[in-house]
């Protein structure tokens, strides 16, 4: 059915209108006016918005219905019991990484440690080589030079007071901390017991001498501390 | 929201008990189950527990984000079941929710009411989940078109639109239950 007039729709208009005629976000006031107009001539258009009213109403009354619905308290207790859970949980694994990282933290400071201390007693062992291998090779050359015994008898009997110490045949000199040095007064004709010459002459004559006694507590070296006669 | 991700677990019962009420209505008059309003309320609080960083105060409230993850489930839920049998809901002590019985009401009144209420749920749950979702927005939940198309993200438009053609399924339903189909055309 067809309205005449100005601002006149059609069945078609006032259907889309007519469902939100009670809404206030709807179709603007001439809009309204119009469908209004259009309803006041029109059966078919009355019709519907009367079965549109009765919907609402029903509608109305389904959503007063659950208007006070709430989720039980269930769901709250499961909720917070979850909830409780999970930051405990956080908590606990918070916890853990800082024990892991606590862990592998000591874990470096012991290695890092470990390393420097087995560096440490490497180049200790290297100085203590390379010692033992100068005196090696400064005994060597010694016999080289065809320094005999008696030269190092003739050095102690000699009375040579420079303050070294002579190897003793047949030794290497060990480090001075691990040896000791002991004074003893002896006869000339011991010093055959160390393996050095002796000179018949002045066997029966009483020296002062030093000893580097080694770790093993046998003699390395020997020095004339101070002559007696 | 803040001390709720710190694990204040006093916040977060504040939190939900703002916006359970909302969200289980919404829930309900979507899926016309109570269980199933209940398990998306659940699903959709242990979302928040499981990630709370997953909420930008930028982005919008808290409660568009809780509706927005209600709405999901809620569409996860209607595509699993598709077709709930809507039942009379029991309140928590077993006693049935709906009608209040009045005075006035005689008893042939409220059993006409009472089914008179469940035709118009039979129809509201035989709508297609995007007609239903606007009905249940606009008419039950008596939001305004803006902050239906704020909530579901989407243009007015297309919310006037769905209301609208919802609207019309829902009054040829009722209509037809009613048996008098007094403008079967409307229905389009």
């Amino acid at each position: 059915m067809e309205l005449f007039g100005k601002n006149a729709m059609n069945c078609e208009q006032v259907e889309a209108i007519v469902l939100d005629l009670d809404r206030d976000d709807a179709a603007d006031s001439l809009e309204r006016a119009a469908a209004v107009a259009h309803v006041s001539h029109c059966p078919r258009c009355a019709a519907l918005q009367e079965s549109w009213q009765a919907a609402r109403e029903e509608l109305r009354a389904l959503g007063e219905e659950t208007l006070e619905a709430r989720a039980p308290a269930r769901v709250e207790m499961r909720l917070r019991q979850e909830f409780r859970m999970r930051h405990r949980t956080m908590v606990v694994r918070r916890a853990a990484v800082a024990a892991a990282w606590a862990l592998a933290a000591a874990a470096i400071l012991v290695g890092a440690i470990g390393s420097w201390n087995w560096l440490q007693t490497r180049r200790l062992d290297t100085t203590k080589q390379k010692m033992a291998a100068q005196n090696t090779l400064a005994a060597g050359s010694a016999s080289r030079q065809g320094q005999t015994s008696e030269t190092l008898s003739a050095a102690l009997s000699g009375g040579d007071d420079s303050g070294e110490f002579t190897p003793l045949p047949g030794t290497t000199l060990e480090e001075a901390e691990e040896s000791a040095v002991f004074h003893v007064r002896m006869q000339r004709s011991s010093l055959g017991a160390l393996g050095l010459p002796v000179n018949e002459q002045r066997a029966g004559e009483w020296i002062q001498v030093d000893l580097l006694v080694g770790n093993d507590g046998l003699p390395q070296a020997v020095r004339l501390a101070q002559e007696e006669n | 929201m803040r001390r709720t991700a710190k694990g204040d677990e006093e916040a977060f019962a504040l939190l939900y008990r703002r916006h359970q009420g909302g969200l289980y209505r919404f829930a309900l008059r979507m899926t016309g189950s109570a269980w199933g309003a209940e398990e998306i309320v659940q699903d959709v609080f242990m979302t928040l527990i499981r990630a709370p960083k997953k909420y930008d105060p930028e982005r919008g409230s808290v409660g568009a984000l809780l509706f927005g993850i209600a709405r999901n489930r809620v569409m996860k839920h209607l595509e699993r079941v598709p077709r709930e049998v809507p039942l009379e809901e029991k309140n928590e002590d077993g006693t049935g929710a709906g009608i209040i019985l009045q005075d006035s009401f005689t008893p042939a009144m409220w059993m006409e009411k009472r089914e008179r209420m469940h035709h118009v749920r039979a129809a509201v749950m035989d709508l297609p989940a995007e007609f239903r979702e606007a009905v249940v927005m606009c008419e039950l939940e008596e939001m305004s078109y803006e902050e239906a198309a704020q909530m579901t993200g989407c243009p007015i438009g297309t919310i006037r639109s769905r209301l609208h053609r919802g609207r019309a399924l829902l009054l040829a339903k009722l209509e037809m239950l009613r048996d008098v189909p007094r403008r079967m055309k409307v229905a389009r």
